[in-house]
């Protein structure tokens, strides 16, 4: 592969063509957070997180969406930059109801380390106080959308990888809901296997094991990436 | 069909149409029809026919003329005379008087409510004599449900003289002279985006006509496709020869049936005598198109989220680049174009692209459609050339403010734009200049409002708007936009803090940076220039609060 | 004998139906492509007036669609709409040029009378309300739609009986 070279926050760095500029940065230690991204799945720029300065563009990119450019000058942690991160988090946690004191998935969870990380210290932002229910019609899992953020990483991983299709998302704007097939109970699906990759993957305690008690669930949406990459290796 | 038979059609109905003396159309836009114009038609054929003149007289419909507040239309030819609000007993008066008597009714005739003096050529009057057209044309003369009458004032020359005289560089050079930016609304350059498309090597590539036209208040792409569907199809197989497409698609609101009936018609005529399908005209070229119907989302007017629409997916946005240039519609190199700039391709063809570089300012050339609605005397459909003052628009053109309210703002670019005020009416309007006043073009939408305005609901208006139709995707406009809108009840209902306006503007420019798509980017506008204009009117709700009451 | 769960696409919808017929006949035509589909809903919705629960079952297995994006589709588009919109609608616009005319207190006296807001239908399934983002007649503000005739520059006054007059309900 052809290599260019691009400036990231004063790093000089020599990067292949055709990478993004968040696996430029992860392979840096350059730290940008990121919610709806998940290494194995195809990423849709949806959490906003990731968003960096690109000099000579207005606009602010998603780092992973946007592919590397040669000679490119990237910054990654202005201000603007952390206080707009800190805000995405703040919108998340008024969206919908997150008390972390009580959630399953306390200590465990990617919506909370980004609390810490940002330094969130409290939401400036009216609530939303949706009402969302919780399904727990499945005999091995139970889906929270209390503590859903649409990152849509569950539907993904439903779709690209296990090609079950169970989970899909219902209306538009902030009345979206993740759905299982016509939007009837998970237990009632026809097309879930039972899989418990959409569990593993889920970044919050949206989505868990039954058996799990307050505190005590634990994710592995690694256990996915290396599926993947398993997966595509030639035998 | 071959080259000659073209002509063929086009001498025929010359023959056809010398024959008559005088011709009538009738208007059977969407406006005019709700207005009764279809029984109008029905009814002076009838009349017509029965004092003997059906071999003098012609009657036929036709598309948009302009002034729809005051349909039923009825235009005479020669002579332009147009006849306002044609019902009843005043079809036979047109026939007996004007028609056969040859004595033009004033007291009927377009604005005669109005004017002191109306012209009896509607050409004359200011609403007429202001505008200048060049998409809308032959709209207004030409019958939209006749492909032969479409062929009779100069259609498909265009395609004719680009297949056989031009090659597809020769093409995209012409429309880069012209300057043509896209009439969508955000003002891409059109040229530039025709050779991207070209550029790319791909078995194949598809051209997308977005009629998906949205924006509440905007009605320009509805006309012209009512009013003028071939010209649409023209453009687009110009389009498909210059960057090497063979199939089109086009996405027409499902809340537009009419147009969709007629682009149908369009289409069918166009695919029966081989103006459309394999080998066109005897050339090597062949394009096809489809329509896609749109199922009520205003979302899908942006461009990747109306490819996902038309693969039958949720039309959400996907991040750009790519652009649909290099992967759109099934990850082919796609061009999308809206109808109005498709309907700028085929006079920038016929005459050329110097000639339309000359019209409008240096920035943006050529004209633009507005749909003008709201608190203003002549609601309707209008083209003016770029760099047309707000005040010859509103005043001139539109005859002002009805009861003698004062005029307050112009809302233009729907929910993506702003409200200008008065002191900027005299603002030439084109693409940057409107973006400098914190508004867009957008697509050609053009609300006026009067004194009575209240601002704020208006900001609120919109961003209920904007919440409605925010597909979900990205947080910022998933959220921030409810926000914003419980925020603005907050204050409309007096029960807001100084604190609230604060976190509103922040939220504002938060949304408008981090947004994924147009739709969020544009979200705040309407919040954002009625704060930069009428902050005080904020202010008046926010200092009255009833929250502040026990504070003090 | 091996048991397989029931599922709600189960459902067999009578082939006699000329709905049916027609529907089946739009899949054919689209070549059960799967792009095809919010073609083949928008056939369904003119067909019944809403999508029924049976009718999207039927949709999914014909074209072999994963049930969830049938599902995501149709609630995604305004125009598709899973309830019975009534026997006769009214759909008030409420497109920027209306609401600046008085779009709202046409929706307010339809209240007063019939007891419904938009989205809404009557106990007795005979009028629905509906609000629409602009039909595109700016010019005719405010404008209504009855049934299927759209009825231009409508007054607070005068909107109760053009309904009536329309309809027959409320009469």
């Amino acid at each position: 592969m052809p290599k260019i070279s691009v400036k990231i926050d004063d790093k000089d760095l020599e990067v292949e063509v055709g990478t993004t500029v968040l696996d430029v940065c992860r392979a840096n230690d350059i730290d940008i957070p990121t919610m709806c991204h998940l290494k194995g799945l195809v990423d849709v720029g949806a959490c906003r997180l990731c968003l960096v300065e690109v000099e000579g563009t207005s606009k602010l990119l998603p780092s992973c969406t946007t592919k590397v450019q040669a000679n490119q000058v990237i910054h990654t942690q202005t201000d603007k930059l952390k206080k707009y991160r800190r805000m995405i988090t703040e919108l998340f946690f008024a969206e919908r109801n997150h008390v972390c004191s009580v959630c399953i998935a306390n200590g465990n969870c990617e919506l909370q380390d980004l609390g810490y990380k940002v330094g969130m210290e409290n939401v400036r932002f009216p609530y939303l106080f949706q009402n969302c229910e919780v399904d727990s019609s499945h005999s091995k899992f139970v889906m929270d959308h209390n503590r859903c953020i649409m990152c849509t990483r569950c539907v993904r991983v439903c779709s690209d990888v296990e090609g079950a299709h169970n989970w899909g998302i219902m209306n538009r704007g902030y009345q979206v809901r993740i759905i299982a097939d016509f939007n009837v109970p998970w237990g009632d699906s026809t097309t879930c296997t039972y899989c418990g990759k959409c569990v593993d993957v889920c970044p919050t305690g949206a989505l868990w094991n039954k058996d799990a008690t307050q505190g005590s669930m634990q994710k592995y949406p690694q256990a996915v990436s290396d599926l993947v990459e398993k997966r595509e290796m030639k035998s | 069909m071959n080259r000659h038979d073209l002509k063929t059609i086009s001498e025929q109905m010359k023959t056809k149409h010398g024959q008559f003396k005088q011709k009538v159309c009738v208007c059977c836009g969407a406006g005019c029809l709700s207005s009764g114009s279809e029984a109008v038609l029905k009814k002076l054929q009838e009349e017509v026919k029965l004092k003997g003149k059906e071999n003098e007289i012609e009657v036929v419909p036709s598309g948009c003329m302009g002034p729809c507040n005051k349909g039923p239309l009825v235009k005479v030819n020669p002579g332009q005379t147009i006849y306002q609000q044609v019902e009843g007993e005043k079809v036979s008066v047109i026939v007996d008087e004007h028609l056969i008597a040859d004595r033009p009714i004033e007291k009927m005739v377009l604005f005669s409510d109005t004017r002191e003096k109306p012209f009896i050529n509607s050409q004359e009057d200011p609403f007429y004599k202001k505008q200048h057209k060049i998409v809308l044309a032959d709209c207004g003369d030409v019958n939209p449900e006749s492909l032969e009458d479409y062929v009779f004032y100069g259609g498909y020359q265009a395609l004719d003289k680009v297949l056989f005289q031009m090659s597809s560089e020769d093409v995209i050079a012409e429309i880069k002279h012209s300057r043509l930016r896209g009439r969508g609304g955000a003002g891409f350059p059109t040229g530039i985006k025709w050779e991207t498309v070209y550029k790319y090597v791909a078995d194949q590539k598809y051209v997308i006509c977005n009629g998906d036209e949205g924006d509440p208040g905007a009605f320009m792409d509805r006309s012209v496709l009512e009013g003028n569907p071939h010209r649409v199809l023209e453009g687009m197989a110009i389009a498909g020869y210059a960057v090497g497409a063979s199939k089109g698609y086009v996405y027409i609101r499902g809340e537009y049936p009419l147009a969709i009936k007629r682009f149908e018609l369009a289409i069918k005529q166009a695919k029966k005598i081989g103006l459309l399908g394999a080998n066109i005209l005897g050339s090597a070229f062949s394009f096809d198109v489809e329509i896609r119907i749109g199922a009520g989302a205003f979302v899908c007017g942006e461009e990747t989220a109306l490819i996902a629409s038309i693969e039958g997916q949720r039309g959400t946005p996907r991040p750009r680049p790519p652009f649909p240039a290099e992967s759109g519609l099934w990850g082919k190199p796609t061009l999308i174009n809206n109808v109005e700039t498709f309907s700028s391709i085929v006079p920038i063809i016929a005459c050329s692209g110097e000639w339309y570089s000359e019209i409008g300012t240096t920035k943006s050339s050529g004209t633009k459609v507005f749909a003008l609605a709201g608190k203003i005397n002549i609601s309707g459909l209008i083209e003016v050339p770029m760099g047309t003052s707000l005040r010859e628009i509103i005043f001139d053109i539109g005859g002002g403010i009805p009861g003698d309210k004062a005029f307050k703002a112009a809302q233009t670019g729907g929910p993506s734009g702003g409200c200008i005020p008065a002191e900027h009416l005299d603002t030439k309007v084109d693409y940057e200049s409107l973006v400098a006043l914190g508004s867009i073009m957008g697509s050609g939408g053009l609300i006026v409002m009067d004194e009575t305005s209240d601002m704020v609901d208006v900001a609120r208006f919109f961003m209920e708007f904007c919440m409605d139709e925010s597909c979900g995707k990205c947080v910022p406009c998933r959220v921030g936009t409810k926000m914003m809108f419980d925020l603005l009840t907050k204050i409309c209902q007096r029960k807001a803090l100084p604190m609230d306006l604060e976190r509103l503007e922040e939220l504002a420019v938060f949304v408008k940076e981090t947004s994924l798509c147009g739709l969020g980017m544009s979200a705040p506008n309407p919040l954002l220039s009625t704060l930069r204009y009428f902050r005080n009117e904020y202010e008046d709700y926010v200092n009255k609060s009833q929250a502040l009451a026990g504070t003090r | 004998m091996l048991k397989t769960k029931k599922s709600f696409l189960d459902v067999e919808l009578p082939k006699s139906d000329p709905r049916v017929k027609l529907i089946a006949a739009k899949i054919k035509k689209e070549n059960y492509r799967q792009d095809a589909l919010i073609e083949i809903l928008h056939t369904a919705q003119n067909a019944y007036g809403y999508l029924p629960m049976n009718v999207l079952a039927f949709i999914t297995r014909e074209l072999k669609v994963p049930p969830s994006r049938v599902y995501s589709t149709v609630t995604f588009y305004h125009f598709f709409s899973l309830k019975s919109k009534g026997d006769h609608t009214c759909l008030v616009c409420t497109g920027t040029a209306c609401y600046v005319k008085g779009a709202q207190a046409l929706l307010d006296e339809i209240e007063n009378k019939f007891h419904i807001k938009p989205g809404q239908v009557t106990p007795d399934n005979q009028l629905g309300v509906q609000t629409a983002r602009c039909i595109g007649a700016c010019g005719l503000a405010p404008a209504v739609v009855v049934d299927d005739e759209v009825k231009a520059k409508v007054t607070a006054a005068q909107i109760n009986n053009i309904i009536t007059t329309k309809t027959g309900v409320g009469a």
